[in-house]
Parts: structure tokens; C-alpha cells; sequence
């Protein structure tokens, strides 16, 4: 928080300060990006007949968001993405939350028991190969039920990086650590509650950083093969015309932003579960 | 001792093989389908599977030459953009490092909300759907790939070794050699950490991209019409194809990993 405490008063230094600070670089990066995208939407509204399906203004985008125009027969725009996001978000988090306890049991059992290990561990490489995404319309005809299907893919891409990097945790564990806590005679619950969980927890959020976007997009994609509200069966009624196109340019937005939003948050709960970190780890 | 390193050994291949072969006797004796609540035809026995795949060999040959044109294109582009990006925000150091925050974000937006804008901006590339739609594919792959080599390859060519820039400073190496004989050598490893992840996501990509593209072609896109039109069994030759691409594009990158890492330690 060294920061915090300017070494000189006065607007223009704190302005210097802020010029050179990394939340700058990035502001400029967005900045830049905005611009180029305008730009780009500046000539495709003067050279293309339909410049709304190639790239309309951002304002364009975020005016209908707010805009009070009724899209489907009672809803705005925004209380129709609102709906779509909450069932999609909820059956992403559902799933997101079941993958991450299957995951931890696993690689708890995996860690207690050497058999468990060797059946499971080579099945949790060759999933990581598989492309389950590929098979989400295989597992929505076997569920029969796009609710139940959202969850159980989610869970499986929750589960294997969330099992795997728990278990890289407890094994960066050092030798010295288990011997010290054989010393103190501590048992096999003592062991894991004092020393192994603490140790995974860096490793268990390195998991869930890399599973959230992935629920949330597996979330959408299922949605896009049948009908029903979230938003990716939005997405995919504006495509073939059914809404607006200004419709798929918002879900576009939202789920890019819910997808940054679903990593940033992963981080933030990390800092407040283990603020001792905030230091050491560097991602 | 000897005896003991063979029973381990043992172990470790005879029981996941023996985990395989259990599930494979569940699902072939209906088992798995009555505590899945499924049936025969959602999910069709191994053996009708592997019929299918032995009968259309051919044409499921031909889907797998689409999907892989689209998973190696995206993976190689992808891979030299990132490779390329990183090379520049080390040059520029601090505005590159931001630059690499939101590279990293890029890789949060989903493919699934990509697909379909690249779809409509390549619309006027050409006029056969077969081109334009290929390349959509190859570019969604890419952008899905880059990030991941970025953000590696930065760190790569960044985190040396304590002293060695100093020693390359008291060499009065130039900019160049220090780049060439350093940075180049020094990031060789995280390229294939970085690899690691985008093998599977090139593969992954390319399925996707294909439940979008306007041409009906590849493994993914075979896959859904297939159970549109309800024919389960050559979904799942296609799902089982899909599994093959993915396991086999990995272990030939691990091959890789290891003749290059060995010459380079030796």
C-alpha cells in the first residue's frame, strides 16, 4: 500500500503518478481498443448495405441495451438478457459448484490412496485431450433435458482442472513439512487440515481460473442447440432472425464480459480467502 | 527390490487398463445404460460403434482432413501471433506487459459469442462458402489460441536466469545477441507449456466453429447433424473420432517436447 501515500501533494504530481501507473497502460489499451473498433464501424456503416451484422457503433450496442423499446412481446432488452443471463449464470454456477467438489474429493482420494491414483490419474490426462465441448449435443440427447445438461457439462469441464491442480498442490508440499508434522505426532486429519489443504489453496484457485470461463461458455453453447431463455438461445433465434440483430451484438458484449467477469472474480475471492498471498503469487 | 519395481509398474498400467476394460464390459452388457437411465439407441454398445466406424471409414476420413485443416492452421497462426506478440511487449516492456492483461482477458470471451461475428466478417472474402468458411474457422481457432502462447512466451523471454543479463551486459552483447542467444533459448520451454493448452483448445475450437460455420463440413458439425437427423451410432463414430483427434495431436506434441527439450539439455 505504498501507494497510498503520495511523496508529493498537488493535482499535477498525483496526474504524473497515475501517467505512469500499470492501471494506466491498461486504461490506454481499452481506450485504443474502443477507438479502432469506432473506426472500423465508421466505414462499414459507409461502404456495407446491412452495417448492423457486420459492426455496429458500441453506442449503438449499448443504447439498445438501455434502450425502453419493447423486443419480444413484454420484455426490454434488458430484462430479456436479464432472464436469459440468470438461467444460464445459474445452471453454469450449479454445475461450475458441483465439478469443483467431485474434483476436490477426487484428488483428496487420489492423495490418500496409491490404487485410487493409478486408475484415476491416466483417465484425468486423457479427459483433458477429449473435446467435451464437441460432445454437448450427444449429452443433452442423453439427459434429455437442456437444464440438466448445461450442469453436467459444466460440471465435467469444472472437474478435471480443478482435480488435477489440487493435487499438484498437496504434492509441492515439502518433505520437510510432512516430517515436521510427524514430530508433533499429528494423524492423518491433522496432517491434511493443517498442512496439505492450506497448501492447495493457490493451486485450487489456479483451477478455477481456468474452469469459470469454461462452465459459463459451455453454459451458452448447450443453450445454442435447443430452444428455451438463456443466452445463447437468444444468440442463436437473433442469428437466424427471430430479434434484432442489436440483440446477438449485446449477448456478444455480455458474454464476453461475464466470461472476464468469471476470472477476475476467481482472483478477487482468492485475495480474500488467503490476503497472506497477495505478495507471493505472481498471475 | 527389482520385483517390487515390476509389481508397481504393473500396477500402474494393469489397473487403469483394468478400470477400461470394467466400464467397457458395463457398457457392452447394458449395465451402464439402465443406471444412466438411457437406452440402446442414445447410447449405442462400443461394438455397433466401432462397426459404424469401420464401415464409413472413408468419409469419416475425409471430415477429419476439414477439421484438422482448421485446428493446425488456427494452432499455427495462433501460435505465432502469440509468439510474435510476446517478442514485441518485450521490446516495449511496460506498455507490452499491459498489453498482455488484455491479450489474457481476450482469452475469457467465449467461442461460442466469437464464431458467429467472425462468420459475418468474412462474409465478403469470397464467394465460394467453402473458402470463406474455412478461414472463419482458422481465424476463430487462432484468436483462441493466441493468448495462451503470449502470456507463456512473455514469460519466457522474460524471467531469465539470475546474472545471465548481466553477463550478456559484460559481453557487450548487443540488443540482438542478447535476444537471439538468451531470450530465444530461454523461452523454448513455455512454448510447450503454452502448447500444452492450446493443443486441446485448437481442437476444441474447431469443433465448435463448425456447429456455426455456414459450410456443413468437419467431426463437430457431423456430430450434430447426425443426432438431428437421429442417427446416434455415427454421432458417437464421430464423437469417438473427435476423441482420437484430440489424444492423438497431444501425444505427438509430447513426442515433440521431448526430442527438443532432450537435444537442448544435452
Amino acid at each position: 500500500m505504498t501507494n497510498a501515500k503520495p511523496a508529493q501533494k498537488g493535482f499535477l504530481p498525483a496526474l504524473k503518478r497515475f501517467a505512469h501507473s500499470k492501471k494506466m497502460v491498461t486504461l490506454v489499451w481499452i481506450l485504443g481498443i474502443v477507438v479502432i473498433w469506432e473506426i472500423f464501424a465508421f466505414i462499414v456503416a459507409a461502404t456495407k448495405r446491412t452495417p448492423v451484422n457486420v459492426l455496429p457503433h458500441l453506442w449503438e450496442i449499448i443504447g439498445s441495451f438501455f434502450s425502453d423499446k419493447k423486443v419480444t412481446g413484454k420484455m426490454t432488452m434488458i430484462e430479456l438478457i436479464g432472464t436469459a443471463c440468470g438461467e444460464t449464470l445459474s445452471r453454469a454456477g450449479i454445475g461450475f459448484l458441483t465439478g469443483i467438489v467431485l474434483g476436490y474429493i477426487l484428488a483428496l482420494l487420489m492423495n490418500l490412496s496409491r490404487v485410487v491414483e493409478k486408475i484415476a490419474f491416466p483417465y484425468l490426462m486423457i479427459i483433458q485431450m477429449i473435446p467435451i465441448l464437441g460432445m454437448a449435443p450427444i449429452i443433452l440427447s442423453i439427459t434429455g433435458d437442456i437444464n440438466s445438461a448445461r450442469i453436467v457439462i459444466a460440471a465435467i469441464l469444472t472437474f478435471y482442472p480443478v482435480s488435477t491442480n489440487v493435487l499438484a498442490g498437496f504434492r509441492s508440499v515439502e518433505r520437510e513439512k510432512h516430517e515436521l508434522m510427524y514430530s508433533y505426532a499429528a494423524n492423518k486429519f491433522q496432517l491434511y487440515t493443517k498442512t496439505l489443504i492450506p497448501a492447495c489453496i493457490p493451486y485450487f484457485f489456479t483451477g478455477l481460473k481456468i474452469s469459470a470461463p469454461m462452465a459459463i461458455t459451455a453454459s451458452i453453447l448447450v443453450d445454442t442447440l435447443q430452444g428455451g431463455n438463456g443466452l445463447g438461445c437468444m444468440l442463436s433465434q437473433s442469428l437466424k432472425g427471430g430479434m434484432t440483430r442489436l440483440v446477438f451484438w449485446d449477448i456478444v458484449l455480455i458474454s464476453a464480459v461475464i466470461g472476464i467477469l468469471s476470472f477476475v472474480l476467481m482472483g478477487v475471492i482468492e485475495r480474500l480467502l488467503c490476503p497472506y498471498k497477495r505478495n507471493r503469487t505472481s498471475d | 527390490m527389482r520385483s517390487k519395481k515390476w509389481l508397481g509398474m504393473l500396477s500402474s498400467v494393469g489397473l487403469p487398463l483394468l478400470f477400461g476394460v470394467v466400464i467397457f464390459v458395463l457398457w457392452q452388457t447394458q449395465i451402464l445404460h439402465s443406471w444412466m437411465g438411457t437406452d440402446t439407441i442414445t447410447l449405442p454398445l462400443p461394438t455397433r460403434i466401432g462397426e459404424i466406424i469401420s464401415q464409413n471409414n472413408e468419409s469419416i476420413g475425409s471430415q477429419i482432413k476439414m477439421t484438422l485443416i482448421v485446428a493446425l492452421g488456427g494452432l499455427v497462426a495462433g501460435s505465432l501471433l502469440g509468439y510474435l506478440i510476446a517478442v514485441i511487449a518485450t521490446i516495449f516492456r511496460k506498455w507490452g506487459a499491459g498489453g498482455l492483461t488484455i491479450v489474457s482477458a481476450f482469452n475469457a470471451i467465449p467461442i461460442v459469442a466469437l464464431a458467429p461475428v467472425i462468420n459475418n466478417w468474412t462474409r465478403d472474402v469470397s464467394n465460394e462458402v467453402s473458402v470463406r468458411s474455412t478461414m472463419a474457422k482458422i481465424i476463430v481457432v487462432t484468436i483462441s489460441c493466441t493468448a495462451a502462447m503470449s502470456v507463456n512466451a512473455f514469460r519466457g523471454l522474460t524471467e531469465l536466469k539470475p546474472f545471465s543479463e548481466d553477463l550478456m551486459k559484460s559481453y557487450a552483447a548487443s540488443k540482438v545477441t542478447v535476444f537471439l542467444k538468451l531470450r530465444l533459448p530461454n523461452s523454448l520451454p513455455y512454448v510447450f507449456t503454452a502448447l500444452r493448452v492450446s493443443v486441446p483448445a485448437s481442437v476444441i475450437g474447431a469443433l465448435v466453429t463448425e456447429y456455426f460455420a455456414e459450410d456443413t463440413v468437419g467431426v463437430g458439425r457431423q456430430i450434430r447433424e447426425n443426432i438431428v437427423k437421429g442417427q446416434y451410432p455415427t454421432a458417437w463414430a464421430y464423437i469417438a473420432t473427435a476423441c482420437a483427434i484430440g489424444i492423438g495431436m497431444y501425444i505427438i506434441l509430447m513426442l515433440v517436447e521431448r526430442a527438443v527439450l532432450k537435444r537442448r539439455r544435452a
